[in-house]
This record gives structure tokens, C-alpha cells and sequence, in this order.
């Protein structure tokens, strides 16, 4: 297969599995986060918007010393995987998941706040029990934010570079993505496969982004 | 039903609830106060939204809150039922969808949506979004989602404080006959003893965090008199003698003595029938006193009476007087009090206007 055809399915590849554990470990996060009153809540908050300003190369750094077989995490999960986790997919969706993680807690928090108690209060006096008010309640409320989320946590991965090359390096059909195959290209004066890839990213973004705006604003017009 | 047990306490840093009170549930209870007395907090412990309670919690002989044995039983299964004062419908579902959210999720399903739905007036509007609606409309729903939940016990917090006065006296006309219906017992909190008088059988009175008093409407509503005697009034229960249609009044019997009032209609403008218990009440301050009965007065109600008590306040006499064992308040003003010479147990005439008798509603 083409060597950018195959970065091009690693990338997606690495968006759909992370953005799938973003969504599954992001929602409670942020419901927690939108009920909590402790002191501790702007801590917590300031560690999950740490990656909206850190150097990704920063973040890739210390997760590459975290995974490497030397420490403690990259020790277990080589013992556990029977693989080394630096330098494997496993790592980039790791790294990835820490990166986009603002990106899907941030609305999925503001929305979770703007919607209170008072309709799930409602909910509970006609006997809905907290998963049921979950599901039939929140859900389908804040559904414009979960889209939101889950979209800029899927683009946000994809256009990521600085984690992935840090702990990922550029293996082909396991850690290569394609903002690192663009950035071969370039070093190889390869400009017009750069154009590709390049070209493609920018296409691909804005369509993904123009998509998502648009069904936000249905969902939007439709629930209010 | 068994009595509602309450033996409970709530502190916050600049307020305190303390009640300690046994609720028969017969009828509609409605419970009184001030705004900030505590009285939406009551319910919030009754329905396990306000976690903060310590104390006991007892309703139909199940134990909803026991913090010594740490009983709590959650909102969700306590199978009370809440209407607040904003409604609080769901955004994303329509008028049916609304109320079938409730039933779907009732145990015992013995009632039909349908006739809930006939009940409280909402055929026309199921397919409506709820954004759609005007706030009587939605009260109305809301109304009517509770109801479908079956609970053993309906809350209803200021219910018509977004109401204007039609919509207030359609929906607490509903009220009486959902629970007439229905044999819903019903706590019902207001801070208007107009609505209270209309739709309530007993009364709680609370005052900052606590019970003041506890008793059948009427009797409590004359106890307040005593706390603010500026707006007192009196509570009346009496059944339908006549209809005067040539004069556009109705009268009403008080033992061998008539009352008269403006032509009594319910909401879909017929006549009462003859026999029907009504609420009636009557300010203090619209009766009058006369010492001897007297034909040359435009007032249509003159009723023989005695005196009981009088007191003084602010430049004005309230006098509570005895009529076929009915009492009155009258509130006259000191200088025609001293006038009048009046003084405990002498038989004056009270008068009144037919226009100064208020219908609440009908007594079931």
C-alpha cells in the first residue's frame, strides 16, 4: 500500500479510538467537575487544560520517559502486553487522549453546568433513577455539546504532530501519521507529495469542522 | 392514609427549620408562611431533594429518613410527587411525550394518560413543543405529568406564582377536582391565603423554620387575624340556598339567616346546584356595624350578631362577633367604636355589600 495511504488510515485510525476513549472517560470527568464544589476543582481543571498551552513536545517528553520500559508504567505494560508501549499505536492513542482531553471535558463541563438541577430534579420525582436521567435527561439536552466535543477532539488528534513524534516516531502502519508523513516529505524536498497531504489536511479539517457546525446549529434550533 | 410523620431539622449558616408535627393526609393540606418561612424546604425534605435533613421522616407507615439508622430513601423511589413553581418540563419532549415520561415510568399504571389528559385540559396541545406553551398551559402539564407518576402523595410548590387570575382560578378549580377524583392527598404551599382558602381543607402555618399552628382551614385562617389584623378576614363553608337571577345574585344559608352574593357560576358559567357547599370569604374591613336593624341601607346583608372580643390596633377596633355560631371579624374604626359605645357581649347588626362576599370555590 502507499506509504501515505497507510499514514492516512493509522491517522484515522488513532482519531476514532481516541476520540471513542475521550467520550467514555471525558463525560464523567466532566459531571464530576460540573457538581464539584471543592477547592480542589480549579486544580483538577488547570491539570486538564494544561496540554491547551504546553509545547505538545513538552507533554510528549514526559510521557516518552512514563512509557519507556526504565519506568514504572512502560515496565507494567510491557509485563502486561508482552509488548513495549513507547513507540507502539498503544502509546499514540495514549498520547493523544491526554492531548485532546480539554477539548471534549471543556464543553461537555459548561453544558452539564448550564443545565443544573432543576430538570433532573424534575426527572427524579417521576422516579428516574440516575442512569435513566442520564440517558433520557441529560443526553439528549446537551447532545449539541457531546457533537462539539467529540468533533474537536477527533480534529484535534488528527492535526496533532509534537505528542505523536515524541513517543510515536514514525513506523509505518503502526505510529505513522500523517502530519509526520507530511513533515518527511518536506525534509525530502518532496514538495509535491507535501502538496497532497498538506493540501488534503486543510480540505478534510474544514469540511469535518463546516459538517459539525452545521448539524450543531440544526441540533441547536431544533432543541431550543 | 396514615399520617405524615415529620420530627426533622435542617441548618444552613443564617437559617434554621425545625418541625416537629404529625400531617393527617386526608384532604388537601395546604401549608402558609412567609416568603423565606421555610416552607419549600419542608418539601424539598419531604421529597428527599434537601439531603441535609437529620431527623425522621414517615409516610404511610414507610420510613423515608432516618439519619440515626441512616435510612435515606432517594427521590426517585419515595413515589412523591412534585409540581414546582417553574414548571420545569422537558425541553427536548413534547406535551405527550412529556406526560408519558411519568407514566412510563409509574408502577402501577392505574390510571389512563387519556382521562388525565381530559382531566386537566391538554388534548389540544399534545403534539406542542412545550416552549410553545403559555405558563398556564405549562403548569397545567406539569400538573398533569405528576399525576401520571401516581404518587402516594402530591407536593405543590406555589403552583400559580407565574399565573394570572383566570389561569390561577381554572387551575386551582382542577386542583380540588383531581383530588376529588383521584383521592389525592395533596400538600399544597403558597403565601397567598386566597389561594390556600380555595383549594385547602387544613392548614400549617410556619414562621422562620417553624410551625406556628396546625388546624382545619377556617380556624386557622382566623387565628392569623390575630398576627395581622390589618387583612383580616373571615372563612366561610356554607351550602347554596337560591339563585336570584333577576337581581344577579345567589343566596346562601347561615342557619335561619340568608346571605347574599354575586350570581354563583362554575368555570363553564352554569348556575351551582342548589344544596352545593361553597368557600366564601370576607374581609374585616368590609363590614360595618349598626346598632339597631334598619330598613333605609343599600346593604343586601344584615345579619343580628354579639360580640365577643374587640381590640385595638392602630387607630382601628377589630371585633370578632357571633352569628349562628359562625364567627365574624369586623374591623370598624376606633372612633366609631368609642362612638358606638360597643363593648364585649352586646347584640349589634353587622352589614355588608353582596359584592364583598368572595367566592373561592366549591367544597367537596
Amino acid at each position: 500500500m502507499n506509504s501515505d495511504l497507510l499514514a492516512l488510515l493509522t491517522t484515522l485510525q488513532m482519531a476514532a479510538v481516541s476520540t471513542f476513549i475521550l467520550l467514555l472517560i471525558g463525560t464523567p470527568m466532566a459531571w464530576y467537575l460540573a457538581k464539584m464544589n471543592s477547592r480542589f476543582k480549579v486544580l483538577i481543571e488547570a491539570v486538564i487544560a494544561l496540554p491547551l498551552v504546553l509545547p505538545p513536545t513538552v507533554l510528549g517528553f514526559y510521557l516518552l520517559l512514563l512509557m519507556s520500559p526504565q519506568s514504572l508504567p512502560g515496565e507494567m505494560w510491557q509485563q502486561l502486553s508482552g509488548q513495549q508501549l513507547a513507540f507502539s499505536f498503544s502509546a499514540i492513542v495514549i498520547g493523544s487522549v491526554i492531548y485532546s482531553l480539554p477539548f471534549v471535558v471543556q464543553p461537555l463541563q459548561k453544558s452539564f453546568e448550564q443545565l443544573g438541577e432543576p430538570l433532573l430534579e424534575s426527572a427524579a420525582m417521576l422516579g428516574a433513577g440516575p442512569i435513566d436521567r442520564f440517558f433520557n435527561v441529560v443526553l439528549p439536552i446537551t447532545k449539541a455539546s457531546f457533537i462539539t466535543a467529540a468533533s474537536l477532539g477527533f480534529a484535534h488528534t488528527v492535526g496533532e504532530f509534537g505528542v505523536v513524534l515524541m513517543i510515536g516516531g514514525n513506523i509505518g502502519g503502526e505510529t505513522r501519521v500523517l502530519s509526520v508523513a507530511l513533515f518527511e516529505h518536506v525534509e525530502a524536498f518532496e514538495y509535491a507529495k507535501a502538496h497532497v497531504l498538506a493540501g488534503s489536511l486543510l480540505v478534510g479539517s474544514f469540511v469535518l469542522l463546516a459538517a459539525i457546525y452545521l448539524l450543531n446549529h440544526r441540533v441547536k434550533s431544533s432543541t431550543l | 392514609m396514615a399520617p405524615l410523620i415529620i420530627d426533622c431539622t435542617v441548618r444552613y449558616s443564617v437559617f434554621e427549620l425545625q418541625i416537629k408535627q404529625e400531617l393527617a393526609l386526608n384532604g388537601v393540606l395546604g401549608i402558609y408562611g412567609q416568603s423565606g418561612c421555610g416552607k419549600s424546604t419542608l418539601l424539598r425534605i419531604l421529597s428527599g431533594l434537601n439531603g441535609q435533613a437529620t431527623g425522621k421522616v414517615v409516610l404511610d407507615n414507610q420510613v423515608l429518613l432516618n439519619s440515626e439508622q441512616g435510612v435515606f430513601v432517594p427521590p426517585a423511589q419515595r413515589n412523591i410527587g412534585l409540581v414546582f413553581s417553574n414548571c420545569r418540563l422537558f425541553p427536548h419532549l413534547n406535551v405527550l411525550k412529556n406526560l408519558n415520561f411519568a407514566a412510563k415510568r409509574c408502577v402501577n399504571r392505574r390510571l389512563k394518560t387519556a382521562d388525565i389528559i381530559e382531566l386537566t385540559q391538554l388534548g389540544d396541545l399534545l403534539a406542542h413543543d412545550v416552549s410553545q406553551l403559555s405558563s398556564g398551559q405549562q403548569q397545567r402539564v406539569a400538573l398533569a405529568r405528576a399525576i401520571l407518576a401516581e404518587p402516594k402523595l402530591l407536593l405543590l410548590d406555589e403552583p400559580m406564582s407565574a399565573l394570572d387570575i383566570s389561569n390561577k382560578q381554572l387551575l386551582l378549580a382542577m386542583l380540588r377536582q383531581v383530588h376529588r377524583e383521584l383521592q389525592l392527598p395533596m400538600c399544597y404551599v403558597s403565601h397567598s391565603l386566597h389561594e390556600l382558602q380555595t383549594v385547602a381543607d387544613d392548614l400549617l402555618v410556619m414562621d422562620s423554620g417553624k410551625v406556628r399552628g396546625y388546624g382545619k382551614i377556617a380556624t386557622m385562617v382566623h387565628q392569623l387575624n390575630e398576627l395581622d389584623e390589618a387583612a383580616a378576614q373571615t372563612s366561610l363553608c356554607l351550602t347554596v340556598a337560591a339563585h336570584l337571577p333577576q337581581y344577579a345574585l345567589s343566596s346562601l344559608s347561615l342557619g335561619l339567616q340568608s346571605l347574599y352574593l354575586p350570581l354563583l357560576k362554575d368555570n363553564m358559567g352554569n348556575l351551582l346546584t342548589i344544596g352545593s357547599s361553597v368557600r366564601i370569604t370576607i374581609a374585616a374591613n368590609e363590614i360595618s356595624i349598626v346598632k339597631q336593624a334598619t330598613v333605609d341601607s343599600s346593604m343586601v346583608n344584615q345579619l343580628p350578631v354579639k360580640i365577643t372580643t374587640i381590640k385595638t390596633f392602630a387607630g382601628n377596633s377589630l371585633l370578632s362577633v357571633v352569628c349562628q355560631q359562625q364567627t365574624f371579624f369586623v374591623q370598624i374604626s376606633l372612633m366609631s367604636s368609642e362612638r358606638l359605645v360597643l363593648s364585649v357581649g352586646d347584640k349589634v347588626i353587622i352589614q355588608f355589600k353582596a359584592s364583598a362576599l368572595h367566592f373561592l370555590g366549591l367544597k367537596d
